[in-house]
C-alpha cells in the first residue's frame, strides 16, 4: 500500500496502423492505461491527424449486451463478470448471428411464458372456487349432481371447463357432479339443458358432493400449480441450456465495447496510429514492453513525467489493500485526493474505528454487529443475484470492522451486553457514567470522559494538520505550508489556544494563563497571517499573474485576514468541541444499557430476560446507527477539512475489469 | 409561514423530494422502451423499484398479474403519504386515493356487466381485480359474484357509492350501458373533492384549488375533443359530461364549439384558446379516416398531458410547505407507473419502440 497517491507517467505512442489491433489487445489485457483524448493536443499537431468512426456502434454492442443480460436474469443466472473475458478471444462481433440466437431464445421463452400464463389463469380460477368453499361462501357456487342424458359427457366437461368449472363423475354410478360459479348460471343452465342434464334426487349424494368435488378441486389445483411451476423451471432450464453461448456472446460484445472505447482515443495519420494515456509509474515498463511486443518493435514511445503537467490534469490512483475497501469507499464517496498527496484511507480507518469504538463500546453488542456483517456477507456470497437490502453488501464488510472495534473498546471499558462480566482493562465506563467510577480509576467522572474525547479530537485535528503540512511540502506550496490557517501558523495558534484552554480548565474556570510568551506568539502569528495576503499577491505577480492597484490588494488582504482570524478562532474551537459528541453518544450508550438493566431487574424471570434482550437490540440498532453516522461526520468535517482538498481527478483505466458505463 | 406548516410538511417533503430525485435519475422508462421484447423489458425492471412486478412475471408469466402488482404499489404509495400527514391534508390524500377505488369499482362493474348482463363468461378475470380494502368497506367478492343489480347495490351499502349506483336500474344499464353510471361516479368524486379542498388551510386550499381546476379544465377539454369531435356527440350530451368548474366548462368558446354541427367542430381552435402551441405539434403522417381521427385525438391528449406535466413540475419549485409537492409527486408517480404499464403492454403485443413512444401520453 502506498502512503501517497501512486506516481503516474504520461505515455504517448505511435504505432503502425497494421499493428494497432494487437496493441489494443495488449492494452486491454493490461488494463492500466487511463487514455487521454488526442484532441487535447495543440491545433497545429491536430491538423495532421484524423479520427475514425468505429465499424460497429458501441451503443449497438451495449444494447445487445443488455439483451443477453436480461435473458440471463430471466433464467436467474448471474450476469458474467470480467472473469469470463479473455483478450485472446477478441473477434469481430457477429451481430446478425447473435441477434438470431437471442431472438430465437426470446421467442421460445415467450411461448413458454404464454403457457405459464394459461396455467396461472387455471390456478386462479380454481383458487377462487376453493376459497369460496373454504370461506363457506357456497352462495357464489353452483353445485349440482345429475346425469348427462344427451351427447358425450367429455364434451360437456370441456364446455364447463371453458367457464372455469369442473365436471366429475361419481364413482360406480352414472352420475356427475358439476361445480361452476353461480354468476355463470345464466350460461351454464342452457348448456346443461343441451346435454340433457337430469338433476339427481339423492339428497345424501347431494350433501356428499361438496366433499367429493373438494378433493377433485384440490387435485386439479395442485396439478395446475405444479404445471405453472414446471414451466417456471423450464424457463430457467431453457436459459441455462444456452448459458455457454450467452456467456460467449456477452464476452465478445463486452470485449468489443472495451476495444472500441480504447480506439475512440486513437488518432490516425496515413500509416500510423497515435495514442496517449496515463499509467502508474510502477506499470510503465510493463506497458512499454507490451506495446513493443504487440507492434513488433515498430513503435515510438515517449514518456512525460507527471511533474511536467499541471497537477490537476494528472489522474489520481490510490492503492489500498482489499481489506481496507470499506474505508476506501468512504474516501471515494467524499472526493478524490489531489495527485501526489497523502492517501487518507488508512488514517480514515483508524480514526473511524476509534471514534465508533469510543461511542459504542461493548463486547457483546460488537459481537452481534460482527456476526450480522459476517452472515450478511455469507448470504450475499451464497446468493449473488440477491438485491442489496437495508444492510447492503458494502455495509456488511464495514459491520465486521465496526463489530471488532466495539469489542476491543468494550473490553477496555469492561462492557459485555451492558454487564460487567470481566474487569475493565482501562476503566469502567458505565460505572463512571453512573457516578461511582472508583478512586483507583484513570477516569472518575463524566468530565473525565468529555476531556478524554476532546484530547482524542485534538489528536485527530493535529493528525489532519500534519498530513496537510506533508501534502503542502510535497506540492511545494511553501507559503501555504507556513502561513495558512491550516499550515504551521495555524498549528501554532491552535496549540497556543489549547494551552490556554487547558490552563483555564485547570484554574477551575477562573483565569487564563499569563505566560509571557503567549501575547507575542499570538501577535506575531496574526501579523504574519496579515502579511500572507501581500506575499501571496507578490508571488502571483512574479509568476505572471494579473497586477492590481495597492488599494485593492490591501483591501483583499485585510478581508482575507479578517475571515482567516474568524475561521481560526471559531473553526478550531468548534472542531475541537465537536468531538464531545463522541463522549455524548458513549454516555448515552452506557446510560441506556444501565436503564434497561434496571428495568429488567424489576421484572421477574422471562419478562426480565425479554426486556434485557429487547433493550440490547434497540441499543444495537439505534446507537449503532448514530455512532456510525457521527463517526463519518467527524471524519468528513473535522478531519478531512484540515488536509483533503478533493481536487483530484480519478484514475479510470480501460481494461477488462472496467465497470460498464450504465453501472457507474 | 406558520411553524405548523413546517412540522406538517417538513418530513414528507424531504421524503418525497428524495423520491422525486430518484425518479428523475432513473432511466427505467427509457430502458423499457429500448427493450426488444417483454422478457427484456422485465429484465429492465428487475433491478428497479418495480422488482416485485418482475417477480410476478417470473411466477405467473401473466401481464395482468404484473398490472395488479403495479396497482398495489400505487395504493400503498397514497396510503404511505396519508400516514405522514394529518387532519384535512390527510383527508384530501385519502380522497385522491378514492379515485383509484372508483376506477377499481368501474372495472369490477364492467366485468360484472359483461358476465351478467351480456352473458359472457369472465372465468378467472375476477381474480385480476384488487379485492383488498382501498378506502371504503366494499365487498368486492360479493359485487363480482352478484347475480342481480340489487345485490350489486347491497355489496356497496356501506360505501359512499351506494346511492349513485342505486340511482340506476338494471333497465338503465340495458339501455345505455355503463357509461352514464361511470360518468356519474367520476362526477361524484369531483364534487366531493372540491368540498374536501374547501376544508384545507388557506395556503393548501389555494394550491390544491389551482391544481384541481387545471385538472378539471384539461379533463373538460378532453371531453370536448373526445366526445364532441371524435364521437360526434350532440351538444347537450357533451355538456352533461363537463364538470361545472374551471374556465372551460362555462366559457363562450366552449358554447360556440358545441353549437357547431358535430361534424364541423374543430378541436384545435378550442385547445389553442387555452393552451396555444398545439399547431406546432407534428401532424400524424399519412393516416386516413378513422385512424387519422384516433391519432389526432391521441395527439391532442398527449399535448394536454404535456402541458399538465409542465405545470406539475413548476409546482415543485414553489412553496414547499403546502400540499402542492404531494400532489405533484402523485402525478409524477402515476405518470411513471402508467408508462411502465403501457410499455409492458406494448412489448407484450410486440409493438415497435417508435410506435409505443408515439402513443405514450
Amino acid at each position: 500500500m502506498n502512503l501517497f497517491t501512486r506516481p503516474m507517467k504520461l505515455l504517448t505512442a505511435v504505432v503502425l496502423e497494421q499493428t494497432s489491433d494487437a496493441v489494443v489487445r495488449s492494452l486491454l489485457g493490461l488494463g492500466v492505461m487511463d487514455f487521454v483524448h488526442m484532441n487535447k493536443l495543440d491545433s497545429g499537431q491536430m491538423e495532421k491527424l484524423s479520427f475514425r468512426q468505429s465499424s460497429v456502434s458501441r451503443s449497438a454492442l451495449q444494447d445487445m449486451r443488455h439483451r443477453v443480460e436480461a435473458l440471463l436474469k430471466q433464467g436467474h443466472i448471474p450476469v458474467p463478470t470480467s472473469e469470463v473475458l479473455n483478450v485472446q478471444n477478441l473477434e469481430k462481433p457477429q451481430l446478425e448471428a447473435f441477434k438470431k440466437t437471442l431472438d430465437d431464445l426470446t421467442g421460445n421463452l415467450l411461448s413458454l411464458k404464454e403457457k405459464q400464463k394459461e396455467s396461472n389463469q387455471m390456478v386462479m380460477g380454481l383458487e377462487e372456487m376453493q376459497r369460496y368453499i373454504k370461506e363457506d361462501k357456497g352462495e357464489y357456487l353452483d353445485l349440482r349432481v345429475g346425469q348427462v342424458t344427451k351427447g358425450r359427457s367429455e364434451d360437456l366437461k370441456d364446455r364447463i371447463a371453458a367457464f372455469g368449472g369442473l365436471l366429475e363423475s361419481v364413482e360406480n354410478t352414472d352420475l356427475w357432479i358439476s361445480l361452476t360459479l353461480r354468476r355463470d348460471v345464466g350460461q351454464v343452465d342452457p348448456l346443461l339443458d343441451k346435454f340433457g342434464w337430469m338433476e339427481s334426487s339423492d339428497v345424501q349424494l347431494q350433501q356428499q358432493a361438496v366433499s367429493m368435488i373438494k378433493e377433485q378441486l384440490k387435485k386439479e389445483h395442485q396439478a395446475a400449480l405444479t404445471d405453472r411451476e414446471k414451466i417456471e423451471k423450464a424457463v430457467d432450464a431453457m436459459v441455462l441450456g444456452q448459458q455457454t453461448q450467452l456467456f460467449a456472446i456477452w464476452a465478445n460484445l463486452r470485449l468489443n465495447e472495451l476495444s472500441d472505447q480504447i480506439r475512440s482515443y486513437f488518432a490516425y495519420t496515413r500509416n500510423t496510429t497515435l495514442f496517449s494515456g496515463w499509467v502508474p509509474t510502477d506499470q510503465a515498463e510493463v506497458v512499454e514492453q507490451a506495446i513493443n511486443q504487440a507492434s513488433e518493435g515498430q513503435c515510438v514511445i515517449e514518456w512525460t513525467e507527471a511533474r511536467q503537467v499541471p497537477r490537476g490534469e494528472v489522474p489520481v490512483a490510490v492503492s489500498s489493500p482489499k481489506m481496507l475497501a470499506p474505508f476506501q469507499r468512504m474516501v471515494n464517496n467524499y472526493s478524490t485526493p489531489e495527485y501526489g498527496t497523502v492517501n487518507p484511507t488508512i488514517f480514515v480507518m483508524i480514526a473511524y474505528l476509534c471514534m465508533f469504538g469510543l461511542m459504542f463500546a461493548d463486547v457483546g453488542q460488537g459481537f452481534v454487529l460482527m456476526m450480522v456483517g459476517l452472515l450478511g456477507k455469507w448470504g450475499y456470497k451464497k446468493n449473488p443475484l440477491k438485491k442489496d437490502g437495508m444492510i447492503s453488501r458494502n455495509l456488511t464488510e464495514l459491520l465486521v470492522y465496526l463489530g471488532l472495534s466495539a469489542m476491543v473498546f468494550g473490553a477496555l471499558f469492561g462492557s459485555y451486553f451492558g454487564l460487567n462480566l470481566f474487569p475493565a482493562i482501562w476503566f469502567n465506563y458505565e460505572a463512571v457514567v453512573a457516578g461511582h467510577g472508583g478512586n483507583g480509576s484513570l477516569i472518575t467522572d463524566v468530565y473525565g470522559i468529555l476531556g478524554l474525547t476532546i484530547k482524542f479530537g485534538i489528536i485527530i485535528i493535529y493528525t489532519g494538520l500534519v498530513l496537510n503540512w506533508i501534502n503542502l511540502f510535497r506540492k511545494k506550496s511553501y507559503l501555504q505550508l507556513t502561513l495558512d490557517k491550516n499550515g504551521l501558523l495555524g498549528g501554532i495558534l491552535f496549540g497556543t489556544g489549547l494551552y490556554m484552554g487547558f490552563a483555564f480548565v485547570e484554574s477551575g474556570y477562573r483565569s487564563f494563563p499569563s505566560d509571557p510568551w503567549i501575547a507575542p506568539v499570538i501577535t506575531i502569528s496574526l501579523v504574519l497571517l496579515f502579511v500572507r495576503g501581500f506575499l501571496s499577491y507578490y508571488i502571483s505577480v512574479k509568476q505572471g499573474g494579473e497586477r492590481h492597484d495597492l488599494g485593492a490588494v490591501t483591501m483583499d488582504a485585510v478581508m482575507e485576514w479578517f475571515v482567516d482570524i474568524l475561521e481560526i478562532f471559531t473553526g478550531y474551537l468548534s472542531n475541537t468541541l465537536s468531538f464531545m459528541r463522541v463522549a455524548g453518544l458513549g454516555i448515552a450508550h452506557a446510560s441506556l444499557m444501565q436503564s434497561f438493566k434496571e428495568l429488567s431487574s424489576l421484572a421477574d424471570g422471562f419478562g426480565g430476560v425479554m426486556i434485557f434482550i429487547l433493550g440490547n437490540i434497540l441499543v444495537i440498532v439505534l446507537e449503532g446507527l448514530s455512532s456510525g453516522i457521527q463517526s463519518l461526520r467527524l471524519n468528513y468535517y473535522e478531519f478531512f477539512s484540515r488536509y483533503f482538498t478533493g481536487k483530484g481527478v480519478a484514475y479510470q483505466p480501460v481494461g477488462l475489469k472496467s465497470v460498464p458505463s450504465e453501472q457507474r | 409561514m406558520s411553524s405548523d406548516r413546517v412540522s406538517l410538511y417538513g418530513f414528507i417533503n424531504a421524503k418525497l423530494r428524495a423520491k422525486i430525485g430518484l425518479m428523475r435519475q432513473s432511466k427505467v422508462i427509457e430502458n423499457l422502451l429500448h427493450a426488444s421484447s417483454l422478457v427484456e423489458a422485465v429484465g429492465v425492471i428487475r433491478d428497479s423499484k418495480y422488482h416485485a412486478v418482475a417477480d410476478a412475471y417470473d411466477r405467473t408469466g401473466d401481464l395482468q398479474q404484473m398490472e395488479l402488482v403495479l396497482l398495489g404499489m400505487e395504493i400503498s404509495m397514497y396510503k404511505e403519504v396519508a400516514r405522514y400527514l394529518e387532519g384535512s391534508s390527510a383527508d384530501l390524500i385519502n380522497h385522491l386515493l378514492g379515485k383509484i377505488e372508483i376506477d377499481n369499482l368501474k372495472n369490477t362493474l364492467r366485468l360484472w356487466y359483461s358476465s351478467i348482463m351480456r352473458q359472457r363468461p369472465i372465468r378467472h378475470r375476477s381474480e385480476y381485480l384488487f379485492k383488498d380494502t382501498i378506502l371504503s368497506p366494499i365487498d368486492w367478492t360479493a359485487l363480482i359474484n352478484a347475480t342481480s343489480w340489487e345485490v350489486v347495490g347491497a355489496s356497496l351499502k356501506d360505501s359512499p357509492y351506494h346511492d349513485t349506483v342505486a340511482a340506476f336500474t338494471e333497465q338503465d344499464l340495458q339501455q345505455s350501458g355503463l357509461f352514464p353510471l361511470e360518468t356519474e361516479l367520476d362526477r361524484m368524486w369531483y364534487v366531493h373533492l372540491m368540498e374536501c379542498v374547501k376544508t384545507l388551510k388557506k395556503a393548501d386550499e389555494d394550491v390544491a384549488t389551482s391544481m384541481l381546476l387545471l385538472e378539471i379544465d384539461l379533463r373538460n377539454l378532453m371531453m370536448l375533443v373526445r366526445y364532441g369531435w371524435y364521437h360526434h356527440m350532440d351538444a347537450e350530451a357533451v355538456k352533461r359530461l363537463l364538470l361545472p368548474w374551471g374556465k372551460v366548462a362555462s366559457s363562450q368558446e366552449s358554447e360556440a364549439y358545441l353549437r357547431q354541427n358535430a361534424s364541423e367542430r374543430d378541436p384545435h381552435s378550442i385547445i389553442n384558446r387555452y393552451y396555444p402551441g398545439l399547431e406546432d405539434q407534428q401532424h400524424s403522417g399519412s393516416a386516413h379516416g378513422d385512424e387519422a381521427s384516433v391519432l389526432e385525438t391521441l395527439k391532442i391528449e398527449g399535448y394536454l398531458a404535456e402541458r399538465r406535466k409542465a405545470i406539475y413540475q413548476r409546482m415543485l419549485a414553489q412553496d414547499p410547505f403546502t400540499i402542492g409537492l404531494s400532489l405533484s409527486y402523485f402525478f409524477l408517480f402515476k405518470e411513471e407507473t402508467s408508462m411502465v404499464k403501457a410499455i409492458l403492454n406494448g412489448k407484450y403485443y410486440g409493438y415497435e419502440e417508435a410506435y409505443i413512444r408515439g402513443v405514450l401520453v
